[in-house]
């Protein structure tokens, strides 16, 4: 009587730790996509060319003609010299962005692209600055800028980030008839994003105003009407850290 | 008499004993997504954290392709999946990142019309 009972607990138990193992590698194989990286990112360009659009805004304010607007103008200059300094505000719409940019998003890049059309003969550093107020692109000028007169002003200690331009070899950008690398400004996007800073755009300067000899970076203008040469500001995000 | 009482209990427990293995195996098996699961999410590895450079690039007013830059080499030999989508007109194209990392050039099957505020996703499978 024993000796089926016997074999049937062996049968039972054998079957049972047959069954443990096997259950193990059937939902390992079924969860194998978790396994696998997956890295995703999402890309806004806000980028355009007609001159009404608010989409883009950009204008140069020139220290010689202190009360002149030029945002109708083809191109946008940075400039050093003795009294002919020049800066670029530019200011992109993130709301334009579809769909949009979540509040909660993770910016990991963000990339302020200007089309150089000339560059000085020097390697220039350029400063970037977050404006913490409001301007408008048909009125601002030299006078009344966000930033006021004063040369090398705010201090380029605060500058969001900096690049270089000119056509000395071994500048960071060195070349004309293409877009600029190296400005990026990705804390001041993700404060945009995130809601913990107004976006009223850039101030670009050459990190020396006032310098003895003139130097002037030129950069097509949303106004040239050229998609192709257009003002971007690319911003690289996740949703999921 | 005690040999019948005693097997009719052991049969019992050793099915308790087999079918306990059976379910810790499972909750060792599922344990590391569990949490993820309950929260209607998994989590998946990432070959990088590092911002990259996604430049969709234009012939006239369309986007025709899509360069990513700044991938790590940890991302190397990944493929690359790009999808574009101006809200008319969808489009897709996929790549390989290099030995190395570095920056990729993908095609699109379609070439879609740039838009203001136009989106891009970009996903990186494997390596």
């Amino acid at each position: 009587m024993n000796r089926p009972r016997a074999l049937f607990l062996i049968l039972m138990t054998a079957a049972a730790a047959a069954a443990a193992p096997g259950m193990s590698p059937a939902f390992a194989a079924s969860l194998g996509l978790a396994s696998q990286a997956l890295t995703p990112y999402r890309t806004c360009t806000i980028t355009a060319t007609p001159s009404t659009t608010t989409a883009v805004v950009d204008a140069s304010v020139r220290q010689a003609s202190p009360t002149s607007n030029f945002a109708a103008s083809t191109t946008t200059n940075v400039a050093t010299a003795t009294t002919a300094n020049r800066r670029l505000y530019v200011y992109f719409d993130l709301a334009r962005c579809s769909p949009a940019i979540p509040a909660t998003a993770t910016v990991r890049l963000a990339t302020l692209r200007l089309y150089v059309s000339a560059l000085p003969a020097s390697c220039r550093t350029i400063d970037l600055f977050r404006v913490t107020a409001s301007w408008s692109e048909t009125t601002i000028t030299w006078n009344n800028q966000p930033f006021g007169t004063t040369l090398n002003n705010p201090a380029s200690a605060s500058a969001t980030d900096t690049f270089a331009a000119g056509t000395p070899a071994g500048c960071q950008n060195l070349s004309t008839g293409a877009y600029v690398v190296g400005a990026n400004p990705t804390a001041d996007v993700a404060a945009f994003v995130a809601g913990t800073a107004t976006n009223n755009g850039w101030m670009l300067r050459d990190d020396v105003e006032g310098s003895t000899t003139t130097y002037t970076q030129t950069f097509s203008a949303k106004n040239l009407g050229t998609l192709a040469q257009a003002p971007q500001l690319i911003v690289t995000y996740v949703t999921v850290p | 008499m005690l040999l019948m009482i005693r097997s009719a209990l052991t049969i019992p427990v050793l099915l308790v004993l087999a079918l306990g293995s059976v379910g810790v195996g499972l909750a060792a098996s599922l344990s590391p997504a569990a949490a993820s699961l309950a929260a209607s999410r998994v989590s998946t590895p990432r070959c990088t954290t590092a911002g990259l450079l996604v430049i969709p690039n234009l012939s006239g007013s369309n986007v025709a392709s899509v360069t990513v830059s700044g991938i790590p080499s940890a991302c190397a030999s990944a493929s690359i999946q790009v999808a574009v989508n101006n809200g008319i007109t969808s489009s897709f194209g996929t790549g390989t990142v290099p030995a190395g990392g570095g920056s990729v050039t993908v095609n699109l099957a379609v070439a879609v019309a740039a838009t203001t505020g136009e989106e891009l996703d970009v996903v990186l499978v494997g390596p």
